[in-house]
């Protein structure tokens, strides 16, 4: 029977140790070539011949042309008697075939029925590969998982052997669909069910395959290692057929085969007729959050073949496939005696990235845009999803969450409420018309120094996705958006990324706003509200993403707030840029001995023998951003009927507190941006209960975070009503109407003392004059000065040092 | 021990291959000891801990690491400086029809062959340094243990190295950075030159922390059974086991690895760094480097040493004794509890008012007594040229696989004097802002970042810092801030060697008594921080944390584990008395 597969020999022994001496995974091979073949049915108790290692049980499948094809040619029809079993098993190859088999035709996504006529998922995916040429097949460890178990454990307990027959299968079916194609197809695994931690990895875990978390620290430089060698005959010019790599050493042929020459010692390697294939040993180590306390990082030597070299460069996160594998030292190349000890190193055979935030918000970005896969995200596991689905049931979890947040900051819960929304963030909108919402919420802190805003700032940058972390002094505008320099490497101008840039989907925490340069300052005006940042320098114009939520915090301009000035007064910040943050919150040392109490009793809990009993009931950094990461990418809330109404007539409301009745007296009390602000906060909230609707009490408790907030920052003290324009110009209605009046009552004065082009008048006789009118009341000069300079645009005066004249 | 078959001490190995025949004499399946220990461990404990012959086993040391055999039983005291990950090796193999393994060796004693029946065991690998600071009088004497071991298998070779090793000690003593403290031991009457002399010698040596010979040695220690989990990065462990020289192959480079040249032999030649097949292993405290004297913590003998100390030490601060009282209970400090991000019970000191003059006297006898009482001590001159140059966090070099260490790099209740005075005008390049921020980082939160190029980690520290400066120090925020007011001169007067042992004994016992506060007390306490507060609003959760701190060290200072009314008034008194010297 001609049919092709041979298969390997399984003479598998993972404690013969020199075994691993020779060419690297089978698997991996990309250069199928006509091999010595060996009978097809001679393995099963063939004696361990001291090794030719699975390696040289490569199945070398040749294109086989013109094969015909049924499943019986590759059945090991079930009537042949000798059953073939992987050497030290009872994993019998016939039913492992006959299971791939079974699993490439019949595997389809999704709960479509077995008989369909549409073709499984493999077949499909397979097709695809022999259109485009390519040389390897990427395989979803988690759809064989639920289309054979059985299988899967075969496969992670025995991968060599199990993928080389899996190769032989595919081999077989691609050549029954397509005689000519000529390309090895590798069997590429990826997504196991469990992720080993470096740590962990033992002697039980030699020969099986794994997956692995970390970071790549060094990649060798890239090492042609060779396939085939071909020789020549010193002598007579005869070249030898090409000799295959067996166990890592090429046998050298001791004679010229050529028969009328056969001289010996005479074959000397031509290297540009061997082939070779790429190589490259890379170094992975384990990410900083799997190091446990006092320990360093380990790490592990991987090796790639072909298409996986510089598939990963240094500093980059990956999850990656391998078999890991032990390899004895010898004392010298040529003898044989070996040394007691292994070298480590895992096989790869796939290696995806993953993204550097703790907190995953992006897709990772794949290193081979394969086929679907990319709905799954490795970092929720299903145990996870189920933890954080129940914590999110909890009735409480709105309190528990807030007072996971940094809980060694004792009191302002609500401004902790309010950066828990931040964390949780809104729905961003694009509407089809290209106006995009927002959905990202900004918060600025103001106090007194002293009450751990910098240390609130700090702890969420720890735990947001992307968090940059900058201090106002020390950031220039270039630096927090984008700067073009020449690449030291190659003297391209090149655009570098700023903080704001670099935040994109993540918090930008600022730390001494107010002492931010005011050019800096203002490249902040778009970022908040337009979510890009434009750049035009040197020949770059661009514009970049920066959909950042900003969080700063501001020191007032005379160390301690002023109670009796306004937001904008106290921190000397542009009114139109203090509107585009949604919540301002007002964080002041005021004397309350309440809270100096409760601050007292926990400082003297810290210091008593019993540090544990103060913990309360809070969660692990690690749930908090699973918690909030999942939420982001998992829960889009949109607003019910119910709470859109609640919305509107809670605005409407709000709205209405500035007629006072009686009086012509306007005070804007919300904006526009007020309950675009409502919205992405009600969503935010709907977020933490992982609910996908906005109900009526997330808008309450929205408007609620929204006044505690105005009512901190944009309280007008003269009239203590919330005042809107006191954030957006600020200048507070009462006020503008106090200067108003006096520039009135100015004028009257005017009107009434002095005549057009007659003598002028000083400006203390005016404000003399005024006192003695009593609806104004107290009257500075500068206030004087103010309105005077109002009439001089008016045209009426003119102010000539000291003296007025009229006009 | 006659009648045994094995000599622990001198043929370890054949101990350990005594246990292991006859662990499968008696049926134990070989494939079942990987990670398991088939009872040599229990026989080394058995002989060397109860039977007390502990001490005859010959310390390995930078000196006598040339006239050490191999496979020979050697114990060390060290720090883990790294950690180097996992190894593994062919634990058992059949050789015929007989059982052998390969635990505590390099290479394989028998020939092995391919032989099917081989199974991978694995080990821990942690490079180990000499505990960086460790005074000399807190150094085990390797001289008595050197010849014990060897006397009982007599060599031609023995005497020769040994009076070599004496020759050697000598050198060594003589070059020893302070050799007052030697003297101040041997003969107890120190003259006040001789203290003069040790200072002046241990500021030659300052600006870098004293790396001297001994220091670059090194050991890698092989552990075996352990999880790595209970040896954590910095700590001091004394390591009993089989040393080597391990004849690991020079022809490492093969072909599949050559990728990376950065294997241990190449960076680790085994004849620099021995290897250490670790048989027990026990964690190191500070009290098991103060010897001697093992008394009673009865009160009254606790009070009579503390009065004694605290007058010492106003003596050589020149009379003040605001000053002495917090260097006492800075001494005395530990972080006992991280809670968060804060450490719990750390209280670093400023002595400010310290010019360069100041510096040379009271500076100087200050940081020699610190030496005398403390086991490990640094003192380290901060200038700008040594904040841009020096290396302070441990750095992991990705070309050797190492993790270089820094200078801060230190274990647990390092004490390290630091020095500002000689601090001028001048620019920080990149570097020493870095080590500026580390320093600051240190001083806030004990806590020391290391630098893995990609990522940086933060590692928990419990260091002891003593800053000197003229103003209040500004790279390093420390908790307790006191102008140096002395009346007189330094005045060291003489120290005996019985004082001395007490002082130590009295440091390290009294800082390890538990602490606790009544539920009353408590109360009280409470209340007078609310009433501060209520007067003075710039009173921080710092300075209440401090009052704290001092006031568990002002008990445990005096023997008492719980704090009392009249503890709580002497905080606050000392609180008063130094808010009025900062005015």
């Amino acid at each position: 029977m001609a049919s092709d597969s041979s298969p390997p020999r399984f003479n598998y022994g993972a404690s013969s140790p020199d075994d691993s001496y020779s060419s690297p995974i089978p698997n991996t091979m990309s250069s199928p070539s006509p091999g010595p073949r060996r009978g097809r049915r001679r393995s099963r108790s063939s004696t361990p011949v001291p090794n030719p290692s699975r390696f040289a049980a490569t199945p070398s499948p040749a294109p086989m042309a013109a094969t015909p094809s049924s499943s019986s040619e590759y059945g090991y029809d079930a009537g042949s008697s000798d059953q073939m079993y992987v050497w030290g098993t009872n994993i019998s190859v016939q039913e492992v075939n006959a299971a791939i088999l079974r699993f490439l035709r019949n595997f389809r996504e999704g709960n479509v029925a077995a008989d369909s006529l549409e073709e499984g998922k493999y077949m499909k995916e397979l097709d695809r590969v022999l259109e485009l040429e390519r040389e390897w097949m990427d395989v979803d460890a988690a759809d064989l998982y639920d289309y054979d178990q059985d299988l899967y454990n075969k496969m992670v307990r025995y991968p060599l052997e199990v993928l080389a027959i899996f190769e032989i299968v595919l081999m077989d079916i691609a050549s029954s669909r397509n005689p000519l194609y000529e390309k090895h197809v590798q069997v590429r695994v990826f997504n196991l069910r469990n992720s080993t931690s470096m740590r962990m990895l033992n002697p039980s875990d030699i020969e099986k395959m794994v997956s692995l978390k970390g970071m790549i620290i060094r990649c060798s430089s890239i090492i042609p290692e060779i396939r085939e060698a071909v020789f020549r005959c010193l002598v007579c010019g005869h070249y030898s057929d090409p000799v295959r790599v067996e166990r890592g050493r090429i046998g050298e042929p001791t004679r010229c085969m050529k028969e009328e020459c056969a001289a010996k010692d005479s074959m000397q390697l031509v290297h540009n007729r061997c082939s070779f294939t790429d190589k490259q040993i890379v170094r992975l180590q384990e990410t900083p959050d799997e190091i446990p306390e006092g320990g360093t990082p380990h790490t592990v030597s991987l090796l790639m073949h072909d298409k996986l070299v510089d598939a990963g460069k240094p500093g980059d996160r990956v999850e990656i496939t391998g078999v890991y594998r032990a390899m004895s030292i010898r004392v010298t190349p040529i003898h044989r005696t070996v040394k007691s000890l292994f070298k480590t190193f895992i096989d790869c055979l796939h290696i995806k990235k993953t993204s550097k935030s703790r907190m995953q918000t992006d897709d990772p970005v794949e290193v081979d845009n394969g086929f679907n896969r990319i709905e799954e995200d490795g970092t929720f596991d299903e145990a996870m999803v189920k933890k954080l689905k129940e914590l999110s049931k909890q009735p409480d979890i709105y309190d528990r969450l807030t007072r996971s947040l940094a809980p060694n900051i004792w009191e302002l819960e609500d401004v902790k409420r309010g950066l828990l929304c931040q964390l949780f963030g809104g729905n961003a909108v694009r509407l089809i018309s290209g106006a995009s919402f927002r959905g990202d919420i900004n918060i600025l802190l103001v106090g007194d120094p002293g009450t751990s805003k910098s240390q609130l700032l700090h702890y969420i940058h720890k735990l947001s996705p992307r968090g940059i972390y900058t201090s106002g002094r020390g950031s220039s505008a270039v630096g927090l958006t984008a700067y073009v320099t020449k690449d030291p490497e190659t003297g391209e101008t090149v655009l570098e990324s700023g903080a704001l840039v670099l935040s994109d989907k993540g918090i930008c925490c600022i730390d001494e706003f107010d002492k931010m340069s005011d050019s800096a300052r203002s490249m902040l005006h778009e970022v908040m509200e337009q979510q890009t940042v434009s750049v035009a320098k040197a020949g770059i114009i661009a514009s970049l993403n920066a959909r950042t939520s900003v969080l700063a915090c501001a020191n007032p301009s005379g160390s301690r707030y002023n109670p009796r000035l306004s937001v904008i007064d106290n921190i000397h910040l542009p009114p139109t840029l203090l509107s585009r943050f949604d919540l301002i919150y007002l964080i002041l040392d005021k004397p309350d001995e309440q809270m100096d109490r409760r601050l007292a009793k926990h400082i003297v809990a810290l210091h008593s023998e019993d540090p544990e009993s103060m913990q309360q009931d809070v969660l692990d950094l690690h749930i908090l951003t699973t918690y909030i990461s999942y939420a982001r990418k998992h829960i889009q809330p949109t607003l019910s009927d119910e709470a859109a109404e609640e919305l509107t007539r809670g605005y409407v409301e709000l709205r209405k507190r500035g007629n006072f009745p009686g009086s012509s007296k306007k005070v804007i009390t919300a904006t526009p941006r007020q309950i675009e602000s409502l919205i992405r906060l009600s969503e935010a909230l709907a977020r933490i209960r992982f609910s996908e609707s906005v109900e009526k009490h997330d808008v309450v408790e929205a408007f609620r975070l929204l006044e505690v907030a105005m009512q901190q920052s944009a309280t007008d003290h003269s009239t203590g009503t919330i005042d809107m324009d006191l954030i957006t110009t600020g200048v507070s209605a009462s006020e503008r109407m106090r200067r108003d009046n006096l520039a009135s009552a100015t004028r009257n004065i005017i009107m009434e003392k002095l005549q057009i082009g007659g003598p002028s008048m000083r400006l203390l006789e005016v404000l003399e004059e005024l006192k003695k009118q009593t609806s104004v009341g107290e009257v500075h000069m500068s206030a004087l000065r103010n309105a005077v300079g109002t009439l001089a645009t008016e045209g009426i005066v003119v102010l000539q040092g000291d003296s007025l004249k009229r006009v | 021990m006659v009648g045994k078959p094995y000599d622990c001490l001198a043929n370890p190995l054949g101990a350990v291959r005594y246990s292991f025949e006859n662990a499968v004499a008696f049926g134990a399946d070989p494939s079942s000891l990987n990670g398991k220990d088939w009872g040599a461990v229990d026989l080394f404990r058995n002989t060397l801990l109860d039977q007390g012959s502990l001490s005859k086993v010959p310390v390995l040391s930078a000196r006598n690491v040339g006239l050490l055999q191999p496979n020979m039983l050697v114990r060390f005291r060290g720090m883990i400086q790294d950690m180097l990950g996992n190894e593994f090796y062919a634990g058992a193999f059949k050789d015929g029809s007989l059982w052998r393994t390969n635990k505590y060796v390099d290479v394989s004693q028998y020939l092995m062959g391919s032989s099917p029946d081989m199974l991978i065991w694995e080990r821990h690998l942690f490079y180990c340094v000499p505990i960086p600071g460790l005074n000399s009088w807190a150094e085990e004497s390797t001289d008595v243990a050197i010849s014990q071991p060897m006397g009982s298998t007599p060599e031609p070779r023995e005497k020769r190295p040994r009076d070599e090793n004496e020759a050697m000690r000598e050198m060594d003593e003589s070059l020893e950075t302070s050799p007052g403290s030697k003297r101040m031991r041997n003969d107890s009457h120190p003259s006040h030159s001789q203290m003069e002399e040790a200072a002046a010698l241990s500021t030659c040596g300052a600006g870098a922390l004293p790396k001297t010979e001994a220091d670059s040695f090194s050991c890698l220690v092989k552990i075996y059974d352990n999880s790595d989990s209970e040896l954590r990065l910095n700590d001091v462990f004394e390591f009993v086991g089989v040393l080597t020289f391990g004849s690991e192959c020079q022809a490492d480079n093969d072909e599949t690895m050559d990728g990376f040249s950065g294997e241990l032999s190449v960076h680790m030649p085994p004849g620099k760094v021995p290897r250490l097949h670790c048989i027990i292993h026990r964690k190191l405290a500070v009290h098991d480097f103060v010897h001697g004297l093992p008394m009673e913590p009865k009160p009254q003998l606790i009070k009579e040493v503390r009065q004694s100390l605290l007058a010492h030490l106003t003596a050589i601060l020149g009379n003040d004794t605001v000053a002495a009282h917090f260097v006492l209970l800075h001494l005395l400090s530990k972080v006992h509890a991280r809670i968060e991000d804060f450490a719990v019970g750390k209280l670093s000191l400023n002595l400010t008012c310290f010019n360069k003059e100041r510096a040379s006297t009271f500076g100087n006898f200050l940081c020699s007594t610190v030496k005398e009482l403390l086991p490990f001590t640094h003192k380290m001159l901060v200038t700008i040229d040594y904040l841009n140059k020096a290396s302070f966090a441990p750095k992991k070099d990705y070309e050797r696989n190492r993790l270089m260490t820094g200078v801060l790099q230190l274990p647990e209740s390092s004490h390290v004097v630091i020095d500002e005075t000689q601090l001028e005008a001048g620019t920080l390049n990149s570097d020493g802002v870095q080590n500026a921020r580390l320093l600051t980082s240190l001083t806030e939160f004990q806590k020391l970042e290391y630098d893995f190029k990609y990522y940086k980690m933060d590692v928990v520290a419990d260091v002891q810092l003593l800053i000197l400066s003229e103003g209040k120090s500004n790279i390093m925020p420390a908790d307790l801030v006191v102008p140096f007011r002395p009346s007189s001169e330094a005045a060291g007067g003489a120290v005996l060697a019985e004082a001395l042992k007490a002082w130590r004994w009295y440091l390290v016992t009294v800082r390890s008594l538990p602490h606790s506060i009544d539920p009353d007390l408590q109360k009280v306490v409470e209340n007078d921080l609310v009433y501060a507060r209520q007067s003075k609003r710039s009173l921080t959760s710092q300075d209440f944390s401090r009052w704290l701190t001092m006031g568990r060290l002002v008990s445990l200072s005096l023997g008492e584990t719980s704090l009392s009314l009249e503890h709580w008034q002497t905080v606050k008194e000392l609180e008063r008395l130094r808010g009025e010297r900062l005015g």
